[in-house]
């Protein structure tokens, strides 16, 4: 099969290398116009994510097309320290069915299971699908490639838990404050501490629908400058308790060396108790928050370590559902290779009956030039009964190649039905007169021993 | 017959919702099992239809019958709750309660009464109904109390296992108990005011030491017992969800109480 993907993902390349291999979507788009321009690439799909950046071809057998990609990946990349192919992988053949099909359902990721993969496997799809050129790069294969990927991405979620629970903190705190209000939109969130995570967990809040976020920080510009970023307020600390005071979700990441949410604090935010739950999300250390807060009524208190110790559980149980995952992706698999088949099935069926009608004309012919005393009428009979001949003839052969390729005879049956029929050098996608029939049809490539190069650091 | 059709129904539904909860997952689609339970609302509603072409009367009077009409009333109650996001999972506390009714209905025979009522005509059907309709409001309450207080166990104690990817969120249960126990409560208060105006006029007097009557009342203070714990400042959701759970279990207590110590007529208790 002529497939390949080429390019970086993070099981051979550091962030620090990926970041500069990102593509922007218009990036992306003349890229793809780039390749089809310079060096005339048939079909190609480009997927850059913050975890990988790879390019899927078809055909791959031109090395050009290969150098190309590289190429435009070193632009991107500028000064490193080592050469570009050292953080490069490769697939070719079968392996690329297999390797999409498994990034789609988010097998590959960082965090396995992860759903937004899904979507950027979709957006990579349509955006070759939208270019405006002919023949279009999403073509017949890549089309049906990644329609097929992004099947599987929904099946395995859909029947195993792969995508289930939260991997990430920030995931668990969203699902955490779900699971307490429901619906995020309108809640209050205070913010004690402006730290990475805080920051990203905050941004998760805010994508859900959570407003009036308070952000409380030591240094009040740091306060103002995460405040900006999610449309709220900044306070210095000295006013916690007031901005404690009706919110639902708190969420701390100070430095501090001893607690700054206190019972003291707390009493004074909600002097009467309060009168919603609240969700507490502390991920410092030391911690931030008096743990006798927990035991407070309505108060949901969650540590870095009741935050890790769910991650890693909910980590467990996708990375238990990966034999089940697996087992969907086989068949996918294997339904894809069927329907490759199918179409490499066509050219041979249709040099078959092209020989065989050869041999009918001439044979006719022949018969009929020794026969002049026949009239217009019997002649048109000795032509019906050879087209009749040459179809019953030619009828179990076809049937049974075409049903023999879809119950996973493959190509081998397609190289006995090649041989056989002495159309070995005749046609064939590999050589030069085949590529160029096989592009007419839509239908490419050979072998399916897929081959896997990986070159990583 | 026709009236086990839809306990095994039920049954199939409710083993359903449970392979749901097993799963441990809140993203699987509840499509099969409320699709399952909105089919055992349809035929339990189709077999008291026959009981009221065979009998021409509707099922309300005689302790089967009414009681299966209560089960399906349960019924309709989780219908109404399924197309509702997440909120149709109520259902796993709600469809025992109702198979549970449906069984001794069954177990008592879904039959006509052998005593003839003076209450009768269309006030009848509507002290009936809104009773119905009160005492499920009730259950509601209670289904949802009870999910909201295992949610907030799992919350509690961090414990992010299969009950909490099952159950809604403790907002929505909050919510969905808030709706069954004021709708629950106007729908008895309409069915006692009701009740109360046919007995005066045609007896005088309110009959209080009626069975039936004290628990109607019983069950009326326990809903304004449920209101009061709802209302009033701090965490009123949480003691609102004990007040459900507790409230329901009163009012069967009672109900059960009042069966085995003084006993009824045979109408209704």
């Amino acid at each position: 099969m002529s497939l390949a993907v080429v390019g970086v993902s993070h099981h051979t390349a550091p962030v620090e290398i990926r970041e500069r291999m990102a593509f922007a979507p218009s990036e992306a788009s003349q890229a793809l116009m780039t390749l089809r321009r310079e060096v005339g690439v048939q079909e190609a799909v480009l997927l850059s994510t913050c975890n990988r950046t790879e390019v899927y071809l078809f055909p791959a057998e031109r090395v050009e097309v290969v150098q190309a990609w590289e190429s435009m990946l070193e632009a991107k990349a500028g000064r490193i320290e080592r050469r570009i192919r050292d953080y490069l992988f490769e697939q070719r053949g079968d392996g690329v069915v297999r390797h999409l099909f498994q990034v789609s359902a988010g097998l590959d990721s960082l965090v396995t299971g992860e759903a937004e993969i899904q979507g950027q496997v979709r957006e990579a799809y349509e955006r070759a699908v939208g270019m405006p050129v002919d023949p279009p790069l999403a073509g017949p294969v890549l089309n049906r490639l990644f329609q097929m990927a992004l099947s599987v991405g929904g099946q395995v979620r859909a029947e195993t838990p792969i995508g289930q629970g939260a991997a990430s903190a920030a995931s668990v705190a969203v699902k955490l404050a779900r699971k307490i209000f429901g619906s995020l939109k309108g809640k209050r969130v205070l913010i004690v501490g402006a730290g990475q995570t805080g920051e990203l967990i905050v941004q998760a809040l805010h994508r859900e629908g959570a407003q009036g976020i308070t952000v409380v920080n030591r240094t009040y510009e740091r306060a103002a400058h995460l405040a900006r970023q999610v449309h709220g307020q900044a306070l210095e600390m000295e006013r916690l308790a007031e901005g404690l005071s009706g919110v639902d979700i708190v969420l701390s990441s100070t430095a501090a060396p001893h607690p700054v949410l206190t019972r003291e604090v707390f009493r004074h935010a909600f002097p009467s108790g309060l009168r919603r739950p609240l969700l507490v999300i502390d991920i410092a250390i030391p911690r931030d928050v008096d743990p006798v807060l927990g035991d407070e009524s309505g108060v949901f208190l969650y540590n870095v370590d009741d935050l890790r110790k769910i991650v890693d559980e909910q980590v467990r149980l996708r990375e238990g559902a990966i034999p089940e995952a697996d087992r969907i992706i086989r068949a996918q698999h294997e339904e894809f290779r069927t329907w490759y088949a199918s179409l490499e099935v066509v050219p041979v069926i249709r040099t078959m009956r092209d020989r065989a009608d050869e041999f009918r004309t001439s044979e006719l012919e022949r018969l009929l030039r020794g026969m002049d005393h026949l009239s217009d009428r019997d002649r048109a009979r000795l032509e019906e009964f050879s087209h009749r001949l040459m179809n019953k003839l030619l009828h179990d052969p076809t049937v049974r190649l075409r049903k023999g390729i879809r119950s996973g005879g493959g190509s081998r049956l397609v190289e006995a039905a090649r041989f056989l029929y002495g159309m070995e050098d005749h046609e064939h996608p590999d050589s030069e007169s085949g590529k160029a029939r096989a592009s007419e049809d839509g239908n490419h490539g050979r072998a399916w021993g897929g081959s896997k190069e990986t070159r990583g650091p | 017959m026709i009236h086990l059709v839809p306990l095994l129904i039920y049954g199939v539904a409710l083993l359903l919702w449970i392979r749901l909860l097993l799963k441990g997952s809140d993203v699987q689609d509840p499509a099969v099992p409320a699709g399952i339970t909105g089919l055992g609302v349809v035929v339990h509603a189709i077999a008291l239809g026959s009981f009221w072409t065979r009998f021409g009367e509707l099922p309300l009077v005689g302790p089967g019958a009414a009681l299966s009409s209560l089960a399906f009333v349960g019924g309709l109650a989780m219908v109404a709750t399924l197309p509702l996001k997440d909120v149709g999972r109520v259902a796993i506390a709600l469809l025992p309660l109702v198979m549970v009714m449906q069984g001794v209905a069954l177990i008592l025979g879904v039959r006509p009464s052998e005593t003839a009522l003076d209450f009768q005509g269309a006030g009848f059907v509507l002290h009936v109904s809104f009773a119905f309709l009160g005492y499920q409001g009730l259950a509601l309450a209670f289904a949802a109390g009870l999910l909201y207080l295992v949610q907030h166990h799992e919350l509690k104690e961090k414990r992010l296992g299969r009950f909490f990817h099952f159950i809604p969120p403790l907002a929505t249960l909050d919510r969905l108990g808030r709706v069954g126990v004021w709708g629950g409560f106007g729908a008895l208060t309409v069915a006692l005011l009701l009740g109360w105006a046919w007995t005066v006029e045609h007896r005088g007097s309110l009959e209080i030491s009626d069975p039936k009557v004290l628990w109607a009342v019983t069950s009326w203070f326990v809903f304004l017992g449920i209101l009061v714990a709802r209302g009033g400042g701090g965490r009123n959701d949480y003691r609102g969800a004990v007040a459900s759970v507790v409230g329901f279990g009163v009012v069967i207590g009672t109900y059960l109480i009042l069966r085995v110590t003084i006993g009824g007529t045979g109408l209704f208790l």
